[in-house]
């Protein structure tokens, strides 16, 4: 098999002395707005990553994160605001002036070189001598679990190979910050999720800032110290895994992280930050997510694992089962109610194996977050 | 040798038009070639006065033509030296211009290959004389050059559009100068279109007659000399020069349909 | 400017630019317009100015002669006066004579003489005639090239059409001249089968034939028809063929209706450069006349340059040329709508 010899796993000791000449640094974007012509790819967004955590940005293709990631690596120069790398300003400074290095979604390896030069190319570009250079690209390779395939050319590698060499020729510079662009995007799902894990356990060794574009959201959960949310050049929050999944701050972030059960409605009442809406399963209430107004349209959504069979919640709707689909450790049944589909996960077991074609569905007060319908117009 | 959507009928019309057509090509180069080995002396296949190589000894006898060949050889490197710097320049710069600008240049650029050749002569030897130089080979690889210089560069631009851009920002992020960006990027990327270009403008060059009768003055390549010669005759040393021609063509030929008709690996 | 420096630096963006403006101005535009602006001067004819000088002389000699003669001392000085003004007069001529003064104007395209005009349309006349004959005869081999099935086939058919093509122009209009001469090939032929008698110049002169040109041209211009077709048909889907036949279409009109307008750019091209590259074609002409048949236009303008020695008037020839050349382009450019860089493919 190829490929296993790909996923041989990484070693410590090396990377531990290797490591320790580099040094994350912090990354803030101050008011930076990109513009292409009379299109806005990125709206002013202020952003501050920490030195050596490991953020990811994710959204779908075409959010502008890809351009942000270009900016930070300076190929892109912002229209308006600037790029601080470990407090100084990036004004000017073109990309092989950065402390930065850049993984590219295609990798870019170079088809020419010998997998060793490739390593070596950034030494050479800083006029190391070339047997120093390729002892370190050597080094390098032997971090990756790849010393065996320095004289071999890119071709010659498969896919997850490849991505260790385009790694290891990111650290031969010993850059403060490592920019990903959806590196793993071409993997197979296996090798994507080995990846996955290894690019963490690196991250955590070299201890130097990665930044992480994906549209995957669970590459971005599972890898990452904060996740920034984008949609439509536009942060729509920044928080850790947990807090994005549990707590939401917009209704995009809500729906494009995760599954949603979402009822549209009107708000009845508003107190403190309990919110109850009318909507066509009746009345709803849950806890208030941004500016809402009695009277104005709002967006309920509940979990589909937040909701429990029986009537013992605060909010309680009669439902019809349509369909049961088995997923493994969980069950998802697919119910009806006044017109509304909802979206159930179980955990599998005796209990969800011969359920009545009617019954009660019931999520807390908790489980149910509200937010202004305006708000997902741009989602 | 035909299409498999056409009727029988048609395709036996068209098999033999084919087989005409490529009779009309190769039949002249064949009765030139063969006239090239009689030994009357006025070029001809239909009088047949006997086998002979002399006029192979003639021809390497003979001072003038020998020294075309040289003059074009000369020539065809100079042509090689100033029109491929210029249509890297050339394909370099349009790559990354604008569609706007871009289109103004390209039309500035490629008009040299949409101009009759006696044109390019006409007015390069006008020019050069305003400085001085009178027609010759400097002249005739300067006119050559015009127009070779853009074919370069469409050959330059057919490859830079397979390019892939990331590799030169790789190199650029990894720390290197725009300096060693282009020498270890993009001029290996481009070397085997230099190649091509180079063989391309050495056997336009070589074989240009239209511009370079015009731009050569008193000096003479081996086909303004050969052209001359005509004038006032012919002579089967004529057929030998096109015997070595055909020799050499066919040779390349071979090489080159053995290497492509190899079945390739899938 | 700035794209260029940020995409390969300062020094190689300005070394790339300076080059390709030394050969966009030293060896495209300003030769150019070199051409343009010796074609609208010209030096006034010397012919009157001897003349004049010629008269001026015979008046002093008389006058000297009338001076010898002249016994009255005040006659004789003024006949000296007159002499000596003469004498200036003549000094001053014979110096414009040897240098005389450039004119401006557009004179050398209407001096044209009505042979000269003659022969220019006839050229371009000829250069369609050829265009025309050159995509009658390629067509087929393009369709049957392009559309050729299996790889092998298509190599050895580009081979046998480019083969012909690798050998010099030169020699391959030399070896029309073999064929066609007076002792050629076809009159050795014919001579072997008693139709002509070669010992009493009995031959058949199809060299003084301007279609002996005709041949030469196609067969040398040829490639330049064919490939451009070669080209855009093997993008066209053969599906559509059989879909028309399977349709119920005839031959004709599945060329006219589907083949034809998809080869539409490529024959477009293909006449484009045969056009241009007859039209100002010197070499088929000069080698397949040798002034025994009806001259062409280029060689019109190599004898203004080299024999009659006359830069200005050669130049206002090649000026029209060129522009009738660029006229001809863009009409087809705009009827077949195809752009620039569909002509470069």
């Amino acid at each position: 098999m190829a490929w296993t010899a790909g996923i041989r796993p990484v070693g410590t000791t090396n990377i531990v002395a290797y490591g320790s000449s580099m040094r994350g640094k912090d990354v803030r974007l101050d008011k930076v707005s990109i513009r292409f012509g009379d299109s806005t790819a990125v709206q002013p967004t202020d952003l501050a990553i920490h030195a050596g955590e490991f953020f990811s940005i994710l959204g779908p293709s075409g959010c502008g994160k890809t351009t942000i990631l270009r900016t930070i690596s300076g190929f892109i120069e912002p229209t308006d605001g600037r790029v601080l790398i470990g407090g100084e300003d990036m004004v000017g400074k073109g990309p092989n002036e950065r402390p930065t290095a850049l993984i590219f979604q295609n990798l870019a390896l170079f088809p020419l070189m010998s997998v060793a030069e490739n390593v070596a190319f950034g030494l050479e570009a800083r006029g190391i001598g070339k047997a120093q250079r390729l002892k370190r690209a050597q080094e390098l390779l032997e971090l990756v679990a790849l010393d065996q395939y320095g004289d071999k050319k890119p071709a010659d590698l498969s896919g997850g190979q490849r991505q260790r060499v385009a790694i290891a020729r990111a650290l031969a510079v010993e850059p403060s910050v490592l920019l990903l662009d959806e590196p793993l995007s071409a993997l197979d799902l296996k090798l994507r999720q080995h990846m996955r894990t290894e690019l963490r356990s690196i991250q955590k060794r070299v201890g130097i800032t990665f930044i992480y574009i994906t549209h995957d959201q669970g590459e971005a959960l599972a890898m990452s110290d904060r996740v920034a949310v984008m949609s439509r050049g536009r942060l729509e929050q920044v928080a850790d895994a947990d807090t994005l999944y549990a707590e939401p701050a917009t209704p995009f972030v809500a729906t494009f992280v995760g599954e949603q059960n979402v009822l549209r409605g009107r708000i009845t009442t508003l107190a403190d930050d309990v919110a109850s809406v009318e909507t066509p399963i009746g009345l709803v209430t849950g806890r208030a997510k941004g500016a809402l107004k009695v009277g104005d349209e709002a967006l309920v959504m509940v979990r589909p694992e937040r909701i429990s069979l029986g009537a013992s919640n605060a909010n309680t709707v009669p439902a019809r089962l349509v369909s049961r689909n088995l997923e493994g450790p969980s069950v998802n049944l697919l119910c009806a109610a006044a017109g509304q589909n909802f979206t159930v996960t179980v955990p599998n077991g005796p209990a969800v194996r011969d359920l009545p074609e009617e019954l009660n569905l019931s999520f807390g007060l908790a489980d149910a977050l509200v937010y202004p319908m305006g708000a997902l117009a741009h989602g | 040798m035909s299409t498999a959507t056409d009727s029988p009928g048609a395709r036996l019309i068209l098999n033999i038009y084919i087989g005409l057509f490529v009779l009309y090509l190769f039949l002249p180069l064949a009765v030139m070639s063969a006239a090239a080995f009689n030994s009357f002396d006025y070029p001809s296949v239909t009088q047949w006065r006997g086998f002979t190589l002399k006029w192979f000894v003639a021809l390497a006898n003979d001072q003038r033509l020998l020294q075309g060949l040289v003059n074009s050889v000369l020539v065809a490197l100079g042509v090689i030296v100033v029109s491929i710097p210029a249509g890297l320049s050339g394909a370099l710069i349009l790559t990354r211009l604008g569609q706007r600008s871009g289109t103004v240049l390209y039309s500035v650029l490629v008009s040299p290959v949409l101009t009759p050749g006696i044109i390019l002569g006409i007015s390069s030897l006008i020019f050069w004389r305003e400085f001085g130089v009178p027609g010759g080979l400097f002249v005739a690889v300067m006119a050559q050059s015009s127009f070779i210089a853009s074919y370069a560069m469409l050959l330059f631009l057919a490859r830079l559009q397979r390019q892939d851009r990331t590799l030169e920002e790789a190199a650029l992020d990894l720390g290197a100068s725009h300096t060693l960006v282009f020498r270890r990027i993009t001029l290996p990327f481009l070397a085997p279109t230099a190649f091509t270009a180079a063989v391309v403008a050495f056997l336009q060059s070589f074989e240009n007659y239209n511009t370079t009768v015009f731009a050569i003055g008193g000096e003479w390549t081996l086909v303004t000399e050969i052209a001359s010669r005509l004038r006032f005759g012919l002579s089967p040393v004529i057929n030998v020069v096109g015997v070595i021609f055909v020799v050499l063509t066919l040779l390349a030929a071979t090489t080159y349909v053995l290497l492509k008709g190899k079945p390739k690996r899938a | 400017m700035g794209s260029l420096a940020r995409a390969y630096g300062r020094p190689l963006a300005l070394t790339l630019t300076a080059i390709l403006v030394l050969w966009i101005l030293a060896l495209i535009l300003v030769p150019l317009g070199a051409m343009v602006q010796q074609s609208l001067w010209w030096k006034d004819s010397a012919g009157d100015l001897s003349l004049t000088i010629d008269r001026l002389y015979n008046d002093i000699a008389t006058l000297q002669l009338d001076a010898g003669n002249a016994t009255d001392a005040a006659k004789k000085a003024a006949l000296d006066a007159e002499i000596a003004t003469k004498q200036g007069e003549a000094t001053a001529l014979e110096a414009q004579e040897l240098n005389p003064g450039k004119q401006w104007g557009l004179d050398n395209f209407t001096r044209m003489s009505s042979l000269h005009l003659y022969i220019f349309v006839r050229t371009i006349l000829y250069a369609l005639m050829v265009t025309a004959l050159a995509l009658i005869v390629c067509y087929p081999v393009a369709y049957v090239v392009a559309l050729a099935s299996g790889p092998r086939k298509a190599i050895i058919l580009t081979v046998a059409l480019i083969v012909p093509y690798a050998i010099n122009e030169l020699l391959r209009v030399y070896a029309w001249l073999m064929i066609l001469d007076y002792r050629g090939v076809i009159n050795g032929v014919l001579g072997w089968f008693g139709v002509v008698d070669l010992d009493n110049r009995g031959w058949i002169p199809f060299l003084e034939n301007p279609s002996a040109v005709f041949l030469a041209m196609i067969y040398t211009y040829v490639l330049f028809m064919v490939f451009p077709i070669v080209n855009t048909l093997e993008t066209l889907d053969r599906n559509q063929i059989e879909a028309a036949r399977d349709l119920g279409a005839s031959t004709a009109r599945i060329h006219r209706r589907v083949i034809i307008p998809h080869a539409k750019p490529g024959i477009a091209v293909g006449c484009i450069m045969t056009f241009m590259l007859s039209a100002g074609s010197y070499s088929v002409p000069a080698i397949m006349t040798r002034g025994q048949g009806g001259d062409w236009f280029s060689q019109l303008v190599y004898r203004q340059f080299f024999e009659s020695n006359n830069w200005n008037m050669g130049s206002a020839y090649a000026v029209s040329l060129l522009v009738v050349c660029t006229a001809f382009i863009l009409l087809m450019m705009r009827f077949f709508g195809v752009g620039l860089r569909d002509i470069a493919k």
